[in-house]
């Protein structure tokens, strides 16, 4: 059985076309078969709304008189690309406010925008002849604006992988806040509702694909930049008038730690056009699975740990080594069902028609890694293998000789197996002069922030920064200490890196 | 008005019935909304509903009993207008004071809640907000 999309809008153009969201379509599929189905339903309505941070927005302000030929711009202290013509600019949804850091960004000022609030401007530039103007403050809303266009280069990923984190620290990441020790898991997507999963082999979806964009029309023009479809992990380039869109669809956002991001509603109509799709399009959460991968290794393979479907991550919780740790999603799902109920009805309403795809998206394009033209160096590269060390055992005494000898203040102790059992400071020493303590193990701290041989320089660099903390010794993954990793050692690369 | 008091418990005061002690003992209607135990002691987070005088002399027991005490005088407030449900927080929450509906709107229970705010920076619209006094 085949059905055209033109045919289904001439039954939308009368009245009675079936229309039905995501979640209902699992349920037809499941007991009818995809075969009735397809004769029954004629449209689905998928949905979601999550963090975007692959937006922004192109934005014309008509000249100025006398003229400037913008050649950095200011949106409420957020920095817009103008290296495009004179007044033409592109404010991208993660850029940072340059006064209030990760409390406003790009993501804010394109909500701003959108609720009809007015926007500071200022702008720079070198002057010329016919662009003669130097400098230019002003305020605009959107209807000051000759055109205000959301144009995403990455939206509405197929599916995301899950986040947790095996350090024994909170980290702070794209993914939200991580509770150390596997403590929470999170992630992304809406799972059934999820526009591409409901068309993985893009019979339907292409360039041209009318979709519902931040509460208004918009459209698919590309693939998205990502794209990786073979790995379920396809993408989209998306394009609409964000002075017709809705605020409670694109929000400013702030993730801690982070930066900001755009949360975008984004839903797309799938024309039920044979049996293939209507199989497709019955995807149910049990069956869309994802990996649960560790954010807390800084690389860019992040380790997985086992395979998750949505159904589980949305249950709320998750078993992880035997215990059950707490969810959360980053999108809501509550308007991605939202989102798809709307589409549904603007169909039944005559108020939006599909469209016939001009050209399709890629099937096989593959997601490459970056050429890199040095290795970033990891911590045995750079960190001092002959290092002092004593034992638990030691005497307190004996320690305070090697300090004295020696030009150091941390004295790293280890068991007869070579393990790293923990630290001791000069200060240490200092206050155990006089307590009647004598060994080594009665004053040594257990608990070290530790490097491990091939973790990165810069993630390194980032430990010491936000421990506060000048060194660290580099451990084995078995817990052996290998060396000893200094903030100078890393001050002298960094110094070679600029020159 | 109710109070809510949380008490901190040693691993040895642990094993002794001291709530269910001073409850028998001034018969105030205390209310457990929370309470974690480990082999190091725990929190016990107690509502007290009961007039002032009464509320703080059950106070006093505990700490007579070793139990340390501390009142909690806050308030959290979700901001529903900004709240667009997207459960950033919902996995931080020590107490599951923040809980998803069977609709995915999210809920707050503030009896529950022991203001530790890890919820309060995480949320991406700051539609969470915790006010002292
Ligand atoms: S402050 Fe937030 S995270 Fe902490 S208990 Fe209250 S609601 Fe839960
Ligand atoms: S993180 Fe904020 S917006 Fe998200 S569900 Fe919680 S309170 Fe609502």
């Amino acid at each position: 059985m085949n059905k055209s999309v033109a045919a289904i809008n001439d039954r939308i153009k009368r009245g009675d076309a079936v229309v039905v969201t995501a979640e209902e379509m699992v349920e037809i599929v499941r007991e009818r078969g995809e075969v009735e189905a397809a004769k029954e339903v004629d449209v689905v309505a998928t949905g979601t709304f999550g963090a975007m941070c692959s937006s922004g927005a192109w934005l014309n302000f008509g000249h100025a008189d006398p003229p400037i030929k913008m050649q950095r711009l200011w949106l409420n202290d957020v920095e817009a690309y103008s290296g495009v013509a004179a007044v033409d600019a592109y404010i991208g949804a993660t850029q940072l406010s340059e006064t209030r850091g990760f409390e406003y960004g790009g993501g804010h000022v394109i909500e701003d925008l959108v609720r009809g609030q007015e926007i500071e401007v200022k702008a720079i530039a070198y002057g010329t002849d016919c662009y003669p103007r130097k400098e230019l403050e002003t305020t605009v809303t959107k209807d000051d604006l000759n055109q205000a266009v959301l144009c995403n280069p990455r939206n509405a990923y197929q599916r995301y992988v899950a986040a947790t984190n095996s350090r024994d620290e909170t980290i702070y990441t794209y993914m939200g806040t991580l509770l150390p020790n596997y403590g929470n898991v999170t992630y992304s997507g809406s799972g059934a509702l999820s526009p591409l999963h409901n068309d993985p082999n893009y019979e339907t979806i292409g360039v041209g694909t009318r979709i519902f964009l931040g509460g208004a029309q918009g459209y698919i023009f590309w693939e998205g930049t990502q794209h990786a479809p073979t790995k379920a992990m396809g993408t989209i380039m998306t394009i609409g008038d964000l002075k017709e869109m809705d605020a409670r669809y694109i929000r400013g956002a702030t993730i801690e730690g982070y930066g900001t991001s755009l949360y975008v509603g984004l839903g797309i109509p799938i024309p039920i056009i044979n049996e293939r799709v209507a199989k497709t399009t019955g995807i149910s959460d049990e069956e869309i699975r994802t990996n649960l991968t560790d954010y807390g290794v800084p690389r860019r393979e992040r380790p997985i740990l086992r395979e998750v479907t949505y159904a589980e991550l949305k249950s709320g919780r998750v078993e992880v080594g035997g215990k059950e740790i707490p969810v959360s999603p980053l999108s809501s799902l509550k308007q991605a069902r939202e989102i798809a109920g709307t589409l549904k009805k603007w169909i039944e309403d005559k108020k939006f028609f599909l469209t016939q795809t001009v050209e399709g998206l890629s099937t096989d394009q593959v997601f490459q890694p970056m050429r890199q033209i040095t290795a970033a160096p990891v911590a045995k590269d750079l960190m001092t293998r002959e290092v002092v060390t004593a034992k638990p055992s030691d005497s307190i005494t004996s320690a305070a000789k090697i300090f004295s000898k020696q030009n150091f203040d941390h004295l790293p102790i280890v068991d007869e197996k070579g393990k790293l059992v923990g630290i001791v400071t000069s200060w240490d020493i200092a206050v155990a002069v006089g307590t009647g303590k004598r060994r080594l193990s009665e004053i040594l701290t257990s608990k070290v922030i530790v490097a491990s041989e091939n973790e990165p320089i810069d993630a390194i660099a980032r430990k010491l920064e936000t421990h506060g903390i000048s060194g660290v010794p580099v451990v084995s993954t078995g817990g052996e200490l290998r060396g000893i990793l200094t903030s100078e050692d890393i001050s002298k690369l960094i110094g070679r890196r600029r020159r | 008005m109710t109070k809510k008091v949380l008490l901190k418990y040693s691993a040895e005061k642990a094993k002794k019935p001291i709530l269910a002690l001073i409850i028998k003992e001034t018969g105030t209607l205390m209310n457990i909304l929370h309470a974690k135990f480990d082999a190091e002691g725990g929190e016990i987070l107690l509502a007290i509903d009961a007039p002032d005088a009464e509320a703080k002399r059950a106070i006093e027991l505990f700490e007579q009993n070793g139990i340390e005490t501390k009142e909690l005088k806050r308030a959290i407030q979700l901001d529903e207008e900004k709240c667009f449900d997207c459960g950033a927080c919902l996995s931080l929450c020590p107490t599951g004071a923040l809980r998803l509906t069977d609709d995915y709107s999210i809920e707050l229970d503030e009896d529950k809640c022991i203001y530790c705010e890890i919820c309060v920076p995480s949320c991406p619209v700051r539609a969470l907000e915790i006010s002292k006094f």
